[in-house]
């Protein structure tokens, strides 16, 4: 771009008349003003030492030091998976094998991190921070992603019982707060379930997040399935493929990338609303940023921590966005 | 007729009834109707079919029997139950009275039955219903790897007999949506044929059509018809159902009015209603 196109640019778009150049003047000065006091904030006001001696804290918690290898093998895991998918999304030749691959690490994933069957257990009060919050949001996703189908199907059944259950589940779900599922799954799955089941208090917080997420997914699958024209069902039927083949095959295939946008932001609600289980005690991201925020050393660090914090929630917020825009284009 | 068929290696993907080497010795499509007729070889037959939408009757006792390679055209003007009533043939509609028998199999309320005859039967839809997702090769292929257990790699073969058939081979990677409305209606045709069906029901296939492509679908049907396919097609296409059809039956609020031959429906009708209808169409 040379000098004129620049001007000509400039001219078109921020001065083309005189109360527009009057805006643009204002919120460059503002702009400038707001960039100047936020990074002379981060760079000269701010101390930062809060973060650099937390830094295991808010990333694993008191994940024992001697099991770190088991987590750097799963993000090994997680990154040669994800390169490949990548590889085969961008080559658009599909791979029946991923799907299978992904499901078979995740559990290997739980199993290495969780440890048993061979390996020594680490008592999930020892996963927190950032480990705990991602394996809350992804299991809790995981689940509620199969859950929440059926229930949509179930909405739609012929079946009196079937479809009057699931309407019951997703209106009762949808009209508490997500706060009071998670309190009512600690405080009250221990008194429904028999004395010989325990469950710890981060599967009780998975629970939750998954009992909750999957009546909202439930109308955002009912959505895509009522947007498929009732042609396709014809025409499998016509084919001679029986209900399940029908919706297996061709409408959710088609009614799941329809609602993809909607899916992936509830994933990202469902990934940031993991926050609120350090409301009933337990020490993910958040919860760890308020135990370190009372080490009397940082007892006022509170801009440090939280901006810290926002950036870690951000980043796997905004991964998530980007998968998304690319599934959709497959 | 003979000088139609045009694709040997494909008459194995039909029906195993009928022998259609034979078909080249046969002159006329009234021999082989006469054939047929002789040989008792009835394909669907459908006694007294009532339909009710609440209380609205929209079949009012429907009697109907194709026999094996016949062609039967139904006309009709808009809300006289035609596409209802070849619709109860792959029970797409459901039906209260009366008795439909394909193929030696009664549709009744079991479910076996219901897939059994939805396996002998293909259909063509007005709106083409392509599955949008899958390519047209994946579209054809589905219900024969799904219901008939085939071999990916058979099924494939077969559909590119199929395709070579209607005549759209260079499209089998294309998604429908890449396709023109003729030759979606053709994938539509080879999706169906795909199952080896005995009877193939025809939708109003081309009133969704652009006019410079109804011609390619309805070349593609009357080659199907010189092969020997029986076929019940509901259209308003007086050229074809002239040219091609055995029967022409005309319905009207939901009863047979007229059914004749072709050059007896076209010329000599005997009915008010069917006289008054023709006239506004032709």
């Amino acid at each position: 771009m040379n000098q004129n196109q620049i001007i000509k640019w400039l001219r078109k778009n921020l001065f083309d008349t005189w109360y527009n150049s009057i805006l643009t003047i204002v919120c460059v000065f503002l702009l400038v003003w707001g960039a100047k006091s936020i990074f002379s904030w981060i760079l000269f006001i701010a101390q930062w030492k809060v973060i650099a001696v937390n830094l295991q804290l808010f990333l694993v918690g008191r994940y024992p030091e001697q099991m770190y290898w088991r987590l750097w093998v799963s993000i090994f895991i997680i990154l040669g998976l994800t390169s490949v998918t990548i590889g085969s999304l961008v080559k658009k030749i599909p791979n029946r094998w991923l799907p299978l691959a992904w499901a078979i690490s995740f559990s290997v994933i739980l199993w290495l991190i969780g440890g048993g069957l061979g390996l020594q257990a680490a008592d999930s009060n020892l996963w927190n921070g950032l480990l705990l919050t991602l394996v809350m949001a992804v299991t809790s996703i995981v689940i509620s992603f199969p859950l929440g189908v059926l229930l949509a199907l179930g909405r739609q059944s012929k079946l009196f019982v079937v479809r009057n259950f699931c309407i019951l589940y997703i209106e009762i779900v949808r009209g508490l707060p997500l706060i009071g599922i998670l309190f009512i799954a600690q405080v009250m799955l221990p008194l429904v379930l028999p004395d010989d089941i325990t469950l710890d208090r981060v599967l009780r917080g998975i629970a939750g997040l998954t009992l909750f997420s999957a009546a909202y997914l439930a109308e955002n699958v009912r959505g895509g399935l009522q947007s498929i024209p009732r042609g396709q069902f014809e025409a499998g039927k016509a084919i001679g493929l029986n209900s399940i083949y029908i919706m297996l095959l061709i409408i959710l295939p088609q009614a799941l990338r329809a609602v993809i946008p909607a899916l992936v932001g509830q994933f990202i609600g469902l990934f940031k609303d993991t926050s609120l289980l350090s409301i009933v005690g337990l020490l993910e991201l958040t919860g760890i940023s308020r135990s370190i925020l009372a080490q009397p050393e940082f007892l006022n660090r509170y801009a440090e921590v939280y901006l810290f914090v926002g950036l870690l929630y951000w980043v796997f917020c905004y991964s998530m966005s980007l998968v998304s825009q690319r599934l959709e284009k497959v | 007729m003979g000088v139609l068929l045009f694709d040997v290696s494909g008459f194995s993907t039909f029906g195993k009834s009928l022998d259609f080497f034979d078909l080249t010795t046969k002159d006329t499509k009234e021999e082989r109707k006469e054939e047929s007729m002789s040989m008792q070889d009835v394909v669907i037959v459908a006694e007294n079919v009532q339909k009710w939408y609440g209380k609205f009757q929209v079949l009012r006792g429907v009697s109907l029997t194709v026999h094996r390679g016949e062609v039967v055209v139904i006309m009709g003007p808009s809300g006289s139950g035609k596409s209802t009533f070849i619709r109860t043939f792959n029970a797409l509609e459901e039906y209260q009275q009366g008795r439909i028998e394909i193929d030696g199999i009664v549709l009744s309320d079991d479910l076996r039955n219901i897939d059994a005859v939805r396996r002998e039967v293909g259909m063509v839809f007005q709106q083409f219903n392509l599955f949008p997702h899958l390519t047209v090769l994946d579209n054809i292929t589905l219900a024969p790897i799904w219901v008939r257990k085939w071999s990916k790699a058979k099924a494939n073969e077969v559909a590119m007999q199929l395709l070579e058939r209607v005549g759209i081979l260079e499209q089998a990677q294309k998604y429908p949506g890449q396709l023109s409305g003729g030759q979606q209606q053709r994938v539509a045709i080879a999706r169906a044929l795909a199952m080896q069906p005995k009877v193939m029901l025809f939708d109003e296939p081309t009133s969704a059509l652009d006019p410079e492509m109804v011609r390619e679908v309805l070349e593609t049907m009357k080659k199907l018809a010189a092969d020997g396919m029986t076929m019940v097609v509901v259209t308003h296409e007086v050229g074809f159902a002239r040219e091609v059809a055995d029967r022409v039956i005309f319905m009207d609020t939901g009863v047979i009015v007229e059914e004749a031959t072709p050059t007896n429906f076209f010329q000599n009708p005997t009915q008010e209603r069917t006289r008054k209808f023709l006239s506004q169409i032709l």
